[in-house]
């Protein structure tokens, strides 16, 4: 019983560092910077309690909370009674995303030394978003995750449209379009499963709908999973509904990137497995080859157009649009290996992504510039974040012994497995994704120096807290990825169940 | 006693309700057109009092309905008088035409 | 000694460490970690190698990662192939620590430098320990980032750069060949254990197709790596590296990966014609192909460069004539006779500061170390009798005549007389007749350098003996024990072995009256065949062919992708946003601000509502 309310601390812990902050004067940056970075934290250390918890062969049940919330209806007939609980909780997969939650956001938080005006509104606004991101993973039924997908929506619209470089407000515009459009179509498909069904916890609902004689027609479900995957197919993003993240990731401030790229675009992935595969397997399988594909197309529309970028942002953009192909290609194979696979691209493309973003961040800070003609030779002046640059890169190439091997290399085991032939076709991926990310690194970091880089400072000080716990997460994934596998046993063999084999 | 029927009332309602509506809704003058409200709400007024009596269960409430409505439209009147008046002093016309203010 | 084999690798990866978190502060101290601790990998590999000459296999294993009911195992191996690579590789690797201790002296990244060394010789030596192929690719891969850290030691030359980035691409789309054959193989045996791999071989589990299929796109990866054609060219271009950095990885180990993983995986290759075939013909026509461009280069490691891709040719070609020992062993010669050539021909660039072979010349009186030392590895490799080279080669041609490719036999014969005149040439041109160039500050290098040139130039002269049809073929009984499968009789004809010496007799003779005694013009050639020479100055215009094709192609591509994103995807949303713009445009001119127009409006409304539901009772 003690555990049930860790999760309630866990998700509401950074509101607190909310009210904290308003009463903090407006022109204390230090203070402000210390106060929003020391309230990332509660959050981080009772993720990681919680996975070593879960490490100890401990059951992860023991976090649930279910206490009513909302009740509507008939409120004497039972079975017209709407109800909705307060429910969090944590399976395998849920539990290591919160750890990557709480990990980047943290990290993040570090990387707001590079904002420079009116802290106090950002770490507000960053800290109601981690609280979003948090609730999104451990909610247990659909309309409190929809709330806490919502909440995640609000705050980053302000981080970027405020905080950010450039078209600042297109790219918020442009964000809060997109996932408007698609959170209005969950929530259509939200209410239609809690009209027919009654219910909106996802246990429950997977007990109902995959019942023999269940409240809803095959044709109905079909319809429902493609609204899931279009909803979610914004945030992963699928092509051609990806435009809308090359702008964010441009313009938006460092942190939001950061998180942005980091844990939102996750959530697409996050849905599409417990939502879409969790909740309608049989459709999914009937639509796998055109995951495939559309996987396949990510894959290399994304690595293709990063080959030619002069922005390094937006090779790194584009790069995501390819990396989430990954999950796509994983998730389409139906199998262990495959699923697996994207999950860990998931987890790993999350962290590889907000090592390069805060590089870029730091070089920006430095040069002013994230030009990829404009850097070339920096090593000369700075060589660790050179370094480090050149070593996100081949992780993000799938080099081996850092996470991006394991996860590309299970994703494409299961889809040769299922469909040799379009897997064939994405390794040429594999290919482009070399090609394109040393075009880029190494235009920026090898050859004749552009300009003077003598007196810009390397990296320093608290900016190697980020680079190298990520790296460190990144390299321990790579050599040992019994800690991401072992907690997602159980979970892979529910999906699995799913699926039917 | 010779009782005038329900529906005698009810017309005489919808009567004045009908000219009241046409007024505000048609009427170039600002105050023919407050006029016309104030029309249409007593139309209300006899139809609530209307009911009072002969409703299928008559009471008191209509009629003490009635003395709050007729309470609360002038101090509606006062209020809308006293909009027109500034506006009057704004605009230098009571032509509603003019009034579109609301578009911007 | 070998269940603790696994402690090979990490005294390297130790290094690495080392250097990179004190690199700074050692500064040219950083040589003595490297050195020290390639040496404890020597000297353990010598005893692991000791010890596996009459101890059975070993292996063992850990799980590494589960995917459901699959479990993926990490582990290391012992049998003779690994313990011989072992060997190679990590004698190659300390000798060339040592070295560089002398050639590297004085460069700002000094540490860096020996830093990447390490986690080369780390890498390279893990792959030859692996007991299955994902463990393999995993380190073949990071050998590849070593190769590719290396070949850009020099990041601020544009060369470097473009070098290094052509290697890891061009390696990469070999290494994607291997990554489908392992996980199609995989789909088939449910395993990447080589030994369940042979064994599902055997039993005929596996389909002929698919056993064809899977041993090619393996090769393919084999072809990457070792630079084989028609993915050869990175390899002359990764010359931009320093030269230890040549000796090391791309004439000694890593190259020579390529050939390992085929023998490694030979029962496989074996097991279908089509396969063998392919390996040996790629091969035979690389040998031919390469030693033709050696045959006009000026530059002294692009020769060197081009002779290692032909010589690699020979070995696929051995292989692919199911001359299993005749491959593992020219690898073996072949390691230290080239790392010899590279480390002299490096000692010759330290005194120097050129690799024009056109400025060289004269250098035998003032070289008196290096210059005999060189001509050591060149005989070695030219196949002069009772050499070391001699007698891998002959090996090699017997198993390419013996294996019924007669053409095939025809080009090795050709190959090898190429091969013979252009390392003669080189020789020539560099250490006789009259200097060229400014010579004035010429000296010997220091002993640190000299020192592992001596102890190759020993082996080059004395590697062969393990092997030889004279004295016992000592080494192809031992790396054929236990697997009579690869037993090959390598007994050739006497023919054979006479009429390779009087070929490579004849390219050396040749060359030595057009460059050394000079009574043949150096133009004659040339002259006559005008257009070859050209043709072959350019390396017959592959890199330009891809320039065009591929390269043209693949940015094409990118262009067409991005015009389908900014003009298709970006106007789709465009027309949406456009359409409902408009929507609101046209909804906007309703709103007059005429409060009486609104009340109309509403009135009516009102009125319709009121007779739909008078009509209907309520409900629709």
């Amino acid at each position: 019983m003690g555990l049930s309310s860790v999760l309630s601390m866990l998700v509401f812990s950074p509101l607190v560092g909310i009210v904290v902050l308003l009463f903090m004067p407006k022109s204390q940056e230090k203070l402000i910077k210390t106060v929003g970075f020391l309230f990332t934290l509660p959050a981080l250390i009772l993720s990681l309690a919680a996975y070593f918890h879960y490490q100890a062969g401990k059951d992860l049940n023991d976090f649930s909370v279910s206490v009513p919330w909302i009740q509507f209806g008939n409120l004497q007939d039972e079975h017209n009674l709407f109800s909705v609980y307060y429910e969090l909780g944590l399976n395998g997969f849920s539990m290591l995303l919160v750890v990557l939650v709480a990990v980047v956001a943290t990290l993040a938080a570090i990387a707001s030394i590079y904002i420079k005006k009116e802290w106090k509104g950002f770490f507000m606004l960053f800290l109601l978003l981690e609280t979003g991101m948090l609730g999104v993973f451990t909610a247990q039924n659909l309309i409190l995750f929809f709330v806490f997908f919502e909440v995640t929506l609000i705050p980053t619209f302000f981080l970027v449209g405020k905080w950010g470089y450039f078209e600042k407000e297109k790219a918020a515009y442009s964000f809060l379009i997109y996932n408007g459009l698609g959170s209005a179509i969950l929530l259509i498909v939200i209410m239609i499963l809690f009209s027919k069904t009654g219910t909106t916890n996802i246990d429950a609902l997977y007990q109902t709908i995959n019942s023999p004689n269940g409240p809803l027609s095959s044709d109905l479900k079909m319809g429902l999973f493609i609204g899931f995957l279009l909803a979610f197919g914004v945030k992963l993003p699928i092509v051609p509904l990806h435009t809308w993240m090359l702008r964010v990731h441009v313009n938006a401030p460092i942190p939001t990137v950061m998180i942005h790229s980091g844990i939102l675009l996750k959530i697409g992935a996050y849905g599409l497995i417990r939502f879409g595969m969790g909740l309608f397997p049989d459709q999914f399988d009937t639509l796998a080859v055109l995951l495939a594909i559309l996987g396949v197309v990510n894959l290399l529309f994304g690595a293709y157009l990063a080959f030619i970028q002069t922005d390094f942002k937006m090779v790194l953009a584009y790069s995501s649009v390819s990396h989430m192909g990954i999950v796509l290609i994983g998730l389409a194979a139906m199998n262990t290996a495959g699923v697996q696979g994207a999950i860990f691209q998931v987890v790993s493309h999350g962290l590889i992504s907000a090592l390069l973003f805060f590089l870029v961040g730091a070089l920006y800070e430095r040069t002013e510039t994230s030009m990829i003609g404009n850097l070339g030779g920096m090593a000369k002046g700075m060589p660790i974040i050179a370094g480090f640059l050149l070593l996100g890169a081949v992780a993000s190439l799938g080099l081996p012994g850092m996470s991006g091997f394991v996860s590309e290399f299970m994703a494409f085991l299961g889809l040769f497995k299922a469909m040799p032939v379009i897997a064939a076709i994405g390794t040429l991926g594999i290919i482009m994704t070399a090609a394109y990310l040393l075009r880029s690194v190494l235009g920026m970091t090898f050859g004749k120096a552009h300009r003077d880089f003598a007196g810009t400072l390397d990296l320093k000080g608290v900016e190697y807290v980020p680079v190298l716990i990520l790296t460190a997460l990144i390299v321990l994934i790579g050599v040992y990825p019994s800690v991401l596998s072992t907690p997602l046993h159980s979970t892979l063999e529910t999906i699995m169940l799913g699926l039917g084999g | 006693m010779s009782s005038v029927p329900a529906s005698a009332f009810l017309a005489l309602a919808l009567i004045l309700f009908c000219i009241g509506l046409y007024g505000a809704l048609t009427k170039r003058n600002t105050v023919i057109v407050l006029i016309s409200i104030e029309l249409m709400l007593n139309a209300v007024n006899i139809n609530l009092v209307t009911f009072s009596k002969y409703g299928v269960e008559p009471s008191i409430t209509g009629q003490i309905f009635t003395l709050f409505a007729i309470a609360v439209a002038a101090a509606e009147a006062a209020v809308g008088l006293a909009i027109l008046f500034s506006l009057y002093r704004n605009k230098r016309t009571v032509n509603i035409d003019k009034m579109d203010s609301m578009k911007h | 000694m070998m269940e603790n084999a696994w402690i090979i690798p990490l005294f390297p990866l130790l290094s690495f460490l080392i250097l990179l978190l004190f690199g700074k502060r050692l500064k040219e101290a950083s040589a003595y970690v490297g050195i020290l601790l390639t040496l404890a990998s020597l000297v353990y590999s010598i005893l692991v190698l000791i010890e596996r000459l009459d101890a059975p296999n070993y292996v063992t294993k850990a799980d590494w990662l589960t995917i459901g009911d699959i479990h993926l195992t990490a582990g290391f191996e012992v049998n003779q192939l690994n313990a011989l690579m072992l060997f190679i590789v990590s004698l190659v690797s300390f000798l060339v620590h040592t070295y560089s201790k002398g050639y590297m002296h004085g460069d700002e990244r000094f540490p860096v430098f020996y830093a990447y060394l390490g986690l080369f010789t780390f890498a390279m030596l893990g792959l030859v320990i692996s007991p299955n192929l994902l463990q393999t690719y995993v380190f073949w891969e990071l050998v590849g980032l070593g190769s590719f850290l290396l070949i850009g030691f020099y990041y601020y030359k544009e060369e470097a750069k473009a070098a290094a980035k052509k290697a890891f691409i061009m390696t990469r789309i070999g290494d994607v060949g291997l990554f489908i054959g392992m996980i199609l193989l995989f789909w088939q045996t449910k395993s990447f254990e080589y030994s369940e791999i042979f064994k599902a071989v055997e039993a005929g589990s596996i389909s002929q197709t698919m056993i064809t299929l899977t041993a090619i796109l393996i090769f393919v990866g084999a072809v990457g790596k070792s630079g084989q054609f028609p993915l050869h060219t990175w390899l002359p271009d990764a010359m931009e590296g320093p030269t230890p950095v040549s000796a090391l990885i791309h004439a000694a180990t890593m190259v020579a990966a390529g050939v390992y993983l085929v023998a490694a995986l030979f029962p496989l290759f074996n097991a279908s014609e089509t396969a063998l075939m392919t390996v040996a013909v790629v091969g035979g026509f690389t040998a031919i192909f390469a030693a033709s461009i050696g045959l006009v280069q000026t530059d002294i490691k692009r020769v060197l460069a081009y002779s290692t891709v032909s010589q690699l040719g020979y070995m696929m070609l051995a292989l692919g004539s199911a001359g299993y020992v005749a491959g593992v062993f020219h690898l073996m010669t072949h390691a230290f006779f080239k790392a010899l050539l590279f480390l002299a021909a490096g000692s010759v660039i330290h005194a120097v500061h050129t690799q024009d072979i056109e400025e060289m010349g004269g250098l035998w009186k003032k070289l008196r170390l290096t210059g005999p030392l060189f001509l050591i590895g060149t005989l070695a490799i030219s196949g002069v009798p009772l050499l070391s080279g001699f007698f891998s080669k002959d090996e090699i041609l017997a198993a390419a005549w013996e294996g019924g490719h007669p053409i095939l036999f025809l080009l090795a014969l050709i190959a090898a007389f190429f091969t013979a005149f252009y390392m003669f040439r080189l020789f020539f041109m560099v250490f006789t007749g009259n200097p060229r160039g400014n010579q004035e500050h010429v000296h010997e290098s220091p002993t640190s350098m000299t020192f592992p040139m001596i102890v190759l130039g020993v082996l080059a002269i004395i590697g062969g003996y393990v092997n030889t049809p004279w004295f016992g073929s000592f080494l192809g009984d031992w790396l054929t024990e236990g697997n009579e499968a690869l037993a090959h009789e390598a007994e050739g004809p006497v023919w054979i072995m006479i009429l390779a010496t009087v070929v490579s007799l004849l390219g050396i003779y040749l060359s030595w009256l057009i460059y050394g005694k000079r009574s043949i013009s150096r133009n004659w050639l040339s002259g006559k065949g005008d257009k070859m020479h050209t043709i072959l100055l350019n390396k017959y215009y592959v890199d330009e062919f891809y320039e065009l094709t591929i390269i043209k192609l693949t940015k094409g591509i990118s262009y067409l992708a991005q015009f389908i994103d900014v003009y298709i995807v970006e106007g789709l949303v465009k027309g949406v946003t456009g359409f409902v713009q408009g929507l609101g445009m046209s909804g906007s001119k309703l709103q007059s601000g005429q409060v009486q127009t609104y009340g109309a409006v509403a009135f009516i409304g009102l009125a319709v509502l009121v007779v739909i539901f008078a009509l209907t009772g309520g409900y629709l």
